[in-house]
């Protein structure tokens, strides 16, 4: 029984800049080698990485979406280990393909693709003043907060009061 | 146990109701605003801390189908690249 797979592959931008069309199509071939039927492969985005993976700072993602047999994705996962130009790769089962995967890829610069250390688009400039984007707790403060500045406030009354008696 | 063991038992703490009993809140439900996935990663940012990590339901208000769908795309996403591990991108 033939299930949708997503997989979602880092690149090299190293062999992205050699030539992307080259490169995805080495990538989707080893879908085809093992009989899975690619419904589609594009270009998702090229990023900065939140950390360095096998040295590179930035890599370009290819998201392919694939329907075939449940045991083909290990085949699958073996190939992408040793292909030179993946740095990366996340195969997981997926309900349906969304259409924005059917979507035409958009195109870029291979030549221009980001190298490693100096974004190809500059990023803008943290705000320093701007609050932080944690969600806000879901319940609410509690009403102990208020206490200690009502003990404050009882505080003075109860030093003049001592202050009297002596 | 006499009237009078448990005023005094009452006064010193422990009535009935046991000495560290805290009031307890309703939980406050809340549903996701975008679809829970890894590559929504500005949506997955407002949910761990300085530190990196996943905030509890206590925070989210998340179910506890959508908590563990949002573990999950946060574990994916820093796996992929996408997110980091530790503090925040």
């Amino acid at each position: 029984m033939n299930k949708t797979y997503e997989c979602m592959v880092l690149v090299s931008n190293q062999e992205v800049r050699k030539g992307w069309q080259a490169c995805k199509q080495s990538i989707v071939d080893l879908f085809g080698k093992h009989k899975a039927g690619v419904v589609s492969a594009r270009r998702w985005d090229e990023r900065r990485l939140a950390y360095p993976i096998k040295g590179q700072q930035r890599a370009t993602y290819l998201l392919v979406y694939f329907q075939c047999d449940h045991l083909v994705p290990a085949a699958i996962r073996r190939e992408l280990d040793f292909h030179d130009s993946v740095l990366r790769h996340m195969i997981f089962q997926c309900e349906e393909v969304p259409a924005e995967a059917h979507e035409p890829e958009v195109a870029f610069d291979e030549a221009r693709v980001g190298e490693d250390g100096t974004p190809s688009t500059p990023a803008p400039a943290p705000a320093a003043a701007e609050p932080a984007t944690e969600p806000e707790p879901a319940t609410e403060p509690e009403a102990s907060a208020e206490a200690p500045e009502a003990a404050e406030e009882t505080k003075p009354a109860e030093a003049t009061e001592e202050e009297q008696n002596q | 146990m006499s009237d009078l063991d448990f005023d005094r038992d009452f006064e010193e703490g422990r009535g009935r109701r046991g000495r560290f009993q805290r009031f307890t809140r309703g939980k406050v439900k809340a549903e996701p605003t975008q679809p829970i996935d890894y590559k929504n990663i500005e949506f997955l940012s407002g949910y761990v801390s300085a530190q990196g990590k996943i905030v509890s339901r206590k925070r989210s208000g998340f179910s506890g189908q959508n908590q563990r769908k949002l573990a999950i795309a946060i574990k994916r996403a820093r796996f992929l690249g996408l997110m980091p591990f530790v503090g925040r991108s």
